[in-house]
């Protein structure tokens, strides 16, 4: 079969064809690196096995490599018999197609749809011929390698045979990240090797690999990174596909064989453009260093679909969603290049004078240079004379690589006056203490009080910051921090009593510049908690004091930092305990269920708007054991730009770390104020809406307060025309803010991708982690509107609908029985089920809890979303046993119980709470190693992880620190044991499993594809 | 006797000692029946009387000389209502070798302790005895008061309670003066006193003196006018009604309102730590909310029950920009009100920060607080708008330029100056009961109290001034307050010529050391046949003067002084035709009896002053000399109303002079008393002769003697005077003499063909003996 394949061969066969209609190969570089660190997708396609080849020995990444050895045993069976699963490549159809056909079964995951046959569509693009099997051949075939042992040297994992991963092998990168070339060219012999099982197989089926010829394009349709010539056609890889299950039954489906996540061990480089064309970025929660080349990093936006549906109609078809991910603040990897600084002067930026889309790389420069077209709205403006530059031979300014908003996809450009409707403001910084006698007597007060003090210090330096302080119980006391008269400095504190209608002291007073108050203000903190010692004022005023401190900062803006710890129930906003009521009347709580998981009232919501208007951002630090309605609570963060983190049960001895870190984070973190951000989009494509926390009050416009690093908004996009194949369409995402140190700038962030009519070309584009962290967001502002049940179906399907389409009009299996994925998305039923069994869609957990999951996902980044539904395990026992320099994240161990054993100390961790897992066999050696403590028994409620002085416990802590520099988070620490709630928490993250809230993977894919059945048939 | 002898025995002066029997008679004497009243008059021979009244039981009428008493019954009958009343046992040794010094007929007046906490443990038999019974009379008759005696025995004793209300906005120097001023009095004050401090700007702090940690105040919105409960919530003060729902009694113990003895370190860092608030809005005056601040104070006393007599001290130094009792915008483009603006209402504030104070009134005398306004500003501070708390209460109004001067410094010496015991001389939560017979009936009272609204029959419908009552309250009074009672004579009595009458008053206030104390006044006249020369005999024209001036000034706050002045000529009028000695139509006969003669010359000055003439006053001013005049005995009252002049010269002893310009004269020093102003006016040559320094001169010994002469009677004048008057040093020609040439007689004016070298005087007003003629000429009329 191999030889069919020869990747080579439809190669030349697709250029020669598709140059036109499929740009694909030359756009798309296969980035060796990407694929290498990739786990599935994208590799896949383009970097097939064939890069192997040429390396016969390096090849296989060690992750590759070892995946071979387990599937191999048990692929023999496989054999024989058809594979359930079979995780398909596109173009491969035919090869994949046929061993899924073999096997009678069932799921074939086919990342390109093999059906060329059927898909007209594809037959026409450069697919017809469809791809070889090669790459197919890999997944697959290493899958079925059994034939003949892999070459490689196996180790252990079992995943890989699912997923055409291994293949990426070509990892290698190392050197040359952006040539893929050699590789490609290799392919057929690599493919060989690998893909001889398989090929053995297909002809049995008669499913020749002619169709090579069509190739070609395949390749781009994964379009993600690495269309390789030869190997256009990636292979269905990551199919699930039952290997061992001779039975045709899906319940026969091995768990093993199914697609799961592998997290890629190595650093891919990325170039955004390669060639003038987009270049499918590496997935989000991989690691990857980005060249800005014309495209902004993905960090700081990225697409759903790196190709973009020429119609409203084709998009439907895919039951994709076209968004973006907009983190217009999002850090850099220290190794990749700074945004670099514009500054056109008292002229401001260049713009567009109709659509007023800002100067872009793409915006295209005619006449020699005297006039250019906007990119976006298609109109010829005059270059300004200034700015004018004469063109090069290549119809490129000849100034283009010199000026950075010619050439980068991110700048950021020094904002004029006309940008400023006053001064920009300073970076104020207001600090509201919970001080009633239970957040007093739970150590709370204490805990922010000394997070703050410490964090004094971080507050940016210089005349420009401000800070001020506040407490507040069923009355709101003010500082004044200004006093610097008398020798002792004794504090003063402004008690505002009237918590129906509040006011404030004079802002001059309790807003003081940090460097006039500093000792004051740290003698204020330490003195704070013992001053309400005595305090038996059990009510909180949370609204009001809120209000009285926006007021008390109205005049200019700035960040207000919230400390609550019990349910706000007097004054303004003040809340009712409706959880309990809830409770008690469990017949309406059933139905009406998630109308607690909405804000109680509007009072909050019109507060919240107005400290929008001023500018001012609230974070709400949630420091409770009780219910404090994070849903009515959460709603002034979310709209002025903020975030709530939630402590819950707080303790007074593990969370003041936390509480401490995450205010430095959230201070010091980049971030900027006074906030306006707007997405411009090519003609043919607007924004339909924008999701995150921020204020509207305009419809193109969104508000913020405050934004910062981690704090991502989804934009989601509609077609309001007919784009045209074959060109390219913008987006701009402009965001103009103040800096912490008062520069007005423009962070202008540009993407141009280019427009398909092909649907296969969607699938192979599709970005998983955008995709589903869409997903996720739109569950979360669902949640509180529809009940629990309508919620999960509709997620279901959202995934059962792609995975529909994609098995009726891209797969080239004919057969029923089998599900097919398309390689790019061959997780999307993982995580599915993962959201479905996300404690934001359980029914028995605590109303606060699914409030918070349900807020904090509305501001997340992707790569913390993925983590935070799918959460990361891996077991720390024995850390020591493996030496040298491997990685400091242990491989990841899947969410199945199965894979728990009671002699084994399990992390697992979701990017918020951080659970380790201690089985009752446990050595006591490594208890004691790790913990101080000699048995099971002995485990503290409340943990604190410490370094001992053992390599052990190094260890541990080396990776949890890790941990915490991935996540930007300092993660809650719990220990978990058996048999104890704390085990049932633990457990409850195993999303493979059976559980009361939900199928196990298997099941839940036999679900799914049971419904695609359904839906084919009907 | 002297009126004046007759007032030092019995502390009143009545416009006449004698009645007509019939009311037509009484209204034709034109000077009403009144009685002016100093209820604490000083008296060296006052008999304190360890032990309880003994009342009437059915008038409540206390025991008192004019009574008949059956010594072998031991009955004693009421000389008011005739009712037979038994001597208690107590009063078993009773008879008519042994009386109490209640009965002793020199004993018009007496004063009665008890209740006094010191003196508890060593208390009498009979006080003890009485005790009961005493406390039950009180409860019926003092009803607005009976919470106090009830608390009183049970706690420990606490002293009086003083809040100060201080405008920050203040400039910081003048707050420095303040600041030392008050912590001076802090120092002083007894260690029961109870403290509390508030500061105000455009927001109100209520200061937490309880609180160690830190310093802590509660902060009101300045615009915002807040209820009691508001306010006591707020300050969280609202114990009492949770102890009735019968949760836990969470007495949460509050900082606010402290015995000296336990926040005097709280209290002197908090005032220490006033500082002036900074910020000013160019082209504003700063923001003030006096109103609030007030009300703030006034919560937080009535939250702390602290009615035992307490004072808000108000120290401010402008005027209310802000929320309730506002007296003019911030921005000085809109001018505070005057005269001209109220009459022509260009005033926009002023009705309706007027009501929010008079509405203030009740609740200060309800809770027994004392209002003072001590205002150091050059402008206006709204005084006029806050007259009727201050003045009601019977608090000080005191408006000088500067908290340095040496007149607020002194005048708040002077209020918490105390008795040899430590206590303060000051007397809170007062009332004055009036008992009388019952051939007449009571109509009111002018002064600084309130009418308690209790009627009997003996309260007539007619009211004047505070009326319908036969009790008034007042929030503190002194040794020098003087009311102004008014009679008629009860028709519906037959009253016989040649019967006595007589007049209780029966003062129970609070003294110095909280214990209570009552002061009872028996008097007794005789109605006399209609036009019998007795009345005129009788006739008290000082008496009659100051009860007239303060008729006009009260009939000055609602009318114009144009007409004010019409109907003190009208009065005069027809009072100079019924008591002069004329023959009709002819002017020149026009005779007045001496003690008439003097009468229509006050009238004349009473129509100049500034009490009704209020050309050249501000509003505020005019409220502060009317304020004084309503509670001046008759002497201070005279004063005010035509001030003395004394002339020192080489020739003689200090003599007085007339009231005139033409007393000015180059070699005299003239030493003049208006009783807000004291002016020693040296003539050209004498202040010639200081300016060469010839006082200097040890040859010129008794030009030194001239000039130090006046000096030290100045001094004298003003020694017990509160507010203490303005000393004007000035010499002839000067422009401080004006002070002196406006109250002078302008006898000589510019139009005067004869100024025989005299001063003149620019003026149109007319002079006394232009107002005479006229007089004359209209009395005899007819």
């Amino acid at each position: 079969m191999a030889s069919h394949v020869p990747p080579g061969a439809p190669r030349p066969a697709s250029k020669a064809n598709n140059p036109p209609s499929s740009q694909p190969p030359t756009n798309f570089r296969a980035n060796p690196d990407s694929l290498a660190d990739n786990l599935h997708n994208l590799n896949f396609n383009s970097a097939p096995p064939r890069a192997p080849s040429p390396l016969p020995g390096t090849p296989f990444s060690r992750q590759a490599t070892q995946p071979l050895p387990p599937s191999v045993s048990p692929f023999p069976p496989t054999f024989s018999h058809p594979a359930p699963f079979a995780s398909r490549p596109p173009l491969v159809s035919s090869a994949s197609g046929g061993l899924a056909s073999t096997g009678q079964p069932v799921f074939a995951s086919g990342a390109l749809p093999g059906g060329q046959q059927r898909f007209p569509p594809l037959g026409s693009a450069p697919q017809p011929p469809v791809r070889p099997p090669p790459t197919m051949a890999m997944a697959t075939a290493t899958a079925r390698a059994h034939p003949q042992p892999q070459p490689q040297p196996p180790t252990t994992t079992s995943r890989p045979l699912i997923r055409s991963s291994p293949i990426r092998t070509p990892p290698v990168q190392p050197a040359s990240p952006f040539s893929v070339a050699p590789q490609a060219r290799q392919p057929p012999t690599t493919a060989y090797t690998y893909g001889q099982p398989t090929w053995p197989l297909q002809p049995g089926q008669g499913a020749p690999p002619p169709p090579i010829t069509g190739s070609p394009q395949p390749p781009r349709m994964y379009g993600m990174p690495p269309p390789l010539p030869n190997q256009s056609m990636t292979s269905v890889s990551p199919a699930v596909r039952q290997t061992g299950a001779p039975v045709p039954g899906a319940s026969k489906i091995d768990p093993n064989q199914i697609p799961r996540p592998i997290p890629g061990s190595s650093v891919i480089l990325h170039e955004t453009r390669q060639g003038n064309q987009a270049n499918p970025p590496p997935p989000a929660t991989s690691d990857y260093i980005v060249r800005d080349t014309g495209n902004c990093s993905p960090r700081y936006m990225r697409c759903t679909i790196n190709q973009i549906p020429c119609t409203a109609d084709l998009l439907t078809t895919s039951g994709m969603q076209l968004a973006l991910m907009v983190q217009p603040l999002a850090i850099p990897c220290p190794s990749e290049e700074t945004v670099q600084v514009v500054d056109f002067g008292e002229s401001g930026p260049v713009r567009c004078s109709r659509c007023k889309g800002y100067i872009n790389p793409f915006m295209k420069f005619i006449d020699q240079g005297r006039r250019f077209i906007c990119n976006f709205c298609g109109f010829t403006d005059e270059t300004p004379r200034e700015y004018h530059c004469n063109l090069g031979p290549d119809g490129r300014r000849r100034d283009a690589d010199e000026r950075p908003e010619l050439c980068r996809g991110t700048v950021e450009f020094v904002a004029s006056r006309e940008y400023m409707v006053r001064d920009p403001m300073p970076a104020v910084y207001f600090f509201l203490i919970d001080v009633s006698m239970n957040a007093i007597q739970t150590g709370a007060t204490a805990a922010a009080c000394g997070a703050i003090n410490q964090v004094i210090a971080d507050l940016p330096e210089g005349p420009r910051t401000m800070v001020g302080i506040a407490t507040f119980d069923s009355t709101i006391h003010f500082y004044n921090l200004k006093r610097a008269l008398q020798q002792v400095y004794n504090p003063l504190m402004l008690v505002v009593p009237d918590v129906q209608d509040v006011y404030t002291p004079l802002q001059t007073d309790v807003v003081v510049q940090l460097s006039e108050c500093r000792q004051h203000l740290e003698l204020l903190l330490e003195s704070i908690p013992t001053m309400f010692l005595e305090n038996r004022t059990a009510e909180s005023a949370f609204g009001a004091a809120t209000k009285a401190a926006f007021m008390a900062m109205k005049s200019t803006g700035g960040r207000l930092l919230v400390f609550q710890s019990v349910l706000p129930s007097i004054g303004i906003g003040a809340l009712s305990a409706r959880e309990a009521e809830g409770r008690t009347h469990i017949s309406a709580g059933e139905k009406e269920a998630h109308k607690l998981l909405q804000p109680a009232d509007k009072t909050l919501k019109a507060m919240a708007i107005e400290f929008a208007e001023y500018q001012v951002c609230v974070d709400v630090f949630i420091t409770t054991q009780t219910y404090v309605d994070i849903a009515s609570i959460a709603v002034i963060p979310r709209t002025t730009g903020g975030q709530v983190y939630y402590y819950y049960p707080f303790s007074a001895v593990s969370d003041p770390a936390k509480l401490y870190n995450d205010l430095r984070w959230n201070v010091t973190r980049p971030q900027g104020f006074e906030a306006v951000m707007r997405v411009r989009c090519s003609q043919g494509i607007q924004v339909l809406e924008y999701e995150g926390n921020f204020c509207k009050r305009i419809p193109t416009d969104v508000d913020l307060p405050g934004i910062d690093c981690d704090k991502t908004i989804m934009v989601t996009l509609k077609h309001d025309d007919k784009l045209k194949d074959g060109s390219e369409c913008a987006f701009q995402c402009a965001l103009l803010y103040t800096t912490v140190y008062g520069q007005r700038r423009i962070r202008v962030t540009t993407l141009s991708l280019p427009c398909t009519s092909i649907l296969s070309n969607l699938f192979r584009s599709a970005d998983l982690d955008t995709q589903f962290a869409c997903f996720l967001k739109q569950a979360a502002s669902e949640i509180p509107f529809s009940p629990l049940l309508l919620v999960k179906d509709r997620m279901t399907n959202l995934c059962v609908n792609i995975l529909l389409s994609y098995r009726k009009f891209c797969a080239t299996v004919t057969s029923s029985g089998q599900l097919i994925l398309p390689e790019a998305l061959k997780l999307l039923p993982l995580y599915t089920l993962a959201l479905i069994k996300s404690k934001g869609l359980q029914t028995d957990g605590r109303i606060d809890e699914r409030s918070f999951w349900i807020n904090y996902l509305s501001s997340i980044s992707i790569p913390l979303a993925i983590p935070f539904v799918h959460p990361r395990m891996v077991a720390i026992h024995d850390l020591n046993s493996k030496e040298g320099d491997q990685p400091l994240v242990p491989p990841v161990i899947s969410l199945s119980t199965e894979h728990v054993n009671d002699g084994g100390i399990y992390l697992l961790e979701n990017g918020v709470d951080c659970l380790i897992y201690i089985g009752n066999l446990v050595d006591s050696d490594i208890l004691r190693q790790l913990f101080c403590i000699s048995s099971v028994d002995e485990i503290p409620a409340q943990f604190v992880l410490q370094q001992y002085d053992n390599p052990l416990s190094k260890k541990l802590n080396d990776l949890v620190n890790e941990i915490r520099r991935q996540r930007c988070s300092y993660l809650r620490l719990k220990l978990c044991k058996k048999g104890d709630p704390s085990g049932m928490q633990f457990f409850s993250y195993m999303i493979e499993d059976k559980s009361s809230s939900g199928l196990s993977y298997v099941e839940f894919l036999v679900h799914v594809h049971r419904q695609i059945q359904l839906k084919m048939s009907s | 006797m002297d009126f004046i002898e007759l007032e030092a025995i019995e502390g009143l002066r009545w416009s006449w000692n004698s009645w007509p029997a019939s009311k037509s008679e009484a209204t034709a004497l034109l000077v009403p029946l009144s009685v002016m009243c100093t209820p604490l008059m000083q008296s060296t021979e006052l008999p304190i009387l360890p032990y309880d009244p003994l009342l009437c039981s059915q008038c409540g009428a206390v025991l008192n000389p004019y009574a008949r008493l059956d010594y072998t019954s031991r009955i004693w009958f009421c000389p008011f209502c005739y009712k037979k009343n038994p001597f208690p046992r107590s009063y078993s040794g009773i008879g008519e070798t042994n009386l109490p010094a209640e009965l002793f007929p020199t004993y018009s007046t007496v004063e009665y302790s008890f209740l006094n906490p010191k003196l508890n443990g060593m208390s009498s038999p009979s006080s003890s005895v009485s005790l009961t019974s005493m406390s039950m009379s009180m409860a019926s008759s003092f009803s607005s008061t009976s919470s106090l005696s009830g608390l009183d025995s049970l706690r420990k004793v606490v002293g009086p309670a003083f809040v100060f209300v201080v405008d920050t906005c203040t400039a910081e120097e003048e707050l420095g003066a303040l600041k030392n001023e008050l912590l001076l009095v802090v120092e002083q004050l007894p260690e029961n006193a109870l403290v509390g401090l508030v500061t105000f700007d455009s927001m109100v702090r209520v200061h937490d003196l309880g609180f160690s940690e830190c310093s802590r105040v509660v902060l009101f919105h300045g615009e915002r006018e807040i209820s009691s409960e508001q306010t006591q919530q707020f300050l969280g003060l609202t114990r009492t009604r949770q102890q009735y729902l019968g949760k836990t009694p969470v007495i949460q113990k509050q900082g606010f309102l402290l015995p000296v003895s336990e926040c005097e370190f709280n209290i002197t860092t908090a005032i220490e730590e006033i500082h002036s608030s900074p910020q000013v809005m160019p082209g504003h005056r700063p923001l003030r909310s006096t109103g609030t601040a007030i009300l703030a104070a006034l919560g937080l006393l009535e939250g702390c029950l602290a009615n035992t007599g307490s004072r808000i001290m108000v120290f401010t130094s402008g005027p209310a920009t802000l929320g309730p009792g506002i007296v003019v915008d911030s921005d000085f483009r809109s001018s505070i009100r005057t005269h001209r603006d109220l009459i022509n209402g260009h005033a926009p504030y002023y009705s309706k920060s007027s009501s929010f104070y008079k509405q203030v009134s009740p609740r200060l005398s309800d809770a027994s607080i004392v209002l003072d306004l001590f205002a150091c500003s050059l402008d206006q501070v709204g005084a006029a708008e806050l007259k009727d708390p201050v003045e009601r209460s019977g608090g000080f109004m005191m408006l000088v330029e500067s908290f340095e001067s040496s007149q607020f410094r002194k005048c708040l010496r002077h209020i918490f100056s105390c008795d040899e015991e430590g206590n303060l001389k000051m007397h809170f939560d007062a009332t004055i009961e009036i008992v009388t017979t019952k051939d007449l009936k009571i109509c009111g009272a002018l002064g600084p109290c309130v009418s308690l609204h209790k009627k009997n029959n003996l309260v007539s419908n007619n009211e004047i001034g505070e009326g319908g009552t036969y009790m008034w309250k007042l929030g503190t009074l002194t040794s020098k307050t003087c009311f102004s009672f008014f009679f008629q004579v009860n028709e519906e009595h037959k009253v016989q010529p040649g019967s006595a009458f007589s007049i209780q008053f029966i003062t129970r206030y609070r003294h110095g050391n909280m214990g209570i104390r009552k002061r009872v006044t028996t008097v007794a006249r005789r109605w006399v046949a209609n036009n019998s020369p007795e009345i005129a005999a009788g006739f008290d024209q000082e008496a009659a003067a100051s009860v007239m001036a303060r008729l006009a000034i009260q009939r000055a706050e609602d009318c114009q002084a144009r007409d004010v002045i019409r109907w003190l000529d009208d009065t005069l009028i027809r009072f100079a035709s019924k008591f002069g000695d004329y023959v009709q139509e002819d002017p020149s006969s026009f005779r007045l009896s001496s003690n008439f003669s003097l009468y229509p010359q006050f009238m004349y000055y009473l129509r100049r002053s500034q009490f009704i003439d209020v050309f050249n006053s501000s509003p505020d001013e005019t409220s502060f000399f009317r304020l004084m005049l309503n509670r001046e005995g008759v002497v201070g009252s005279l004063i005010m109303i035509q001030p003395t002049l004394l002339q020192y010269s080489f020739d003689g002893p200090p003599i007085p002079v007339l009231l005139d310009v033409r007393s000015i004269s180059p070699d005299v020093i003239l030493l003049f008393d208006s009783y807000f102003h004291v002016v020693i006016h040296c003539g050209s040559k004498i202040a010639q002769w200081r300016k060469l320094g010839y006082d200097k001169d040890p040859n010129h010994e008794n030009l030194r003697k001239l000039l130090e002469a006046p000096e030290v009677d100045a001094e004298q004048l003003i020694v017990d005077r509160v507010p203490v008057p303005k000393i004007i040093k000035c010499d002839q020609h000067s422009s401080q003499a004006r002070f002196l040439l406006a109250k002078l007689n302008p006898s000589v004016t510019q139009n005067s063909t004869y100024t025989d070298g005299s001063e003149i005087i620019f003026t149109d007003d007319l002079s006394l003996q232009v107002f005479i003629d006229h007089l004359q000429a209209l009395a005899v009329q007819g």
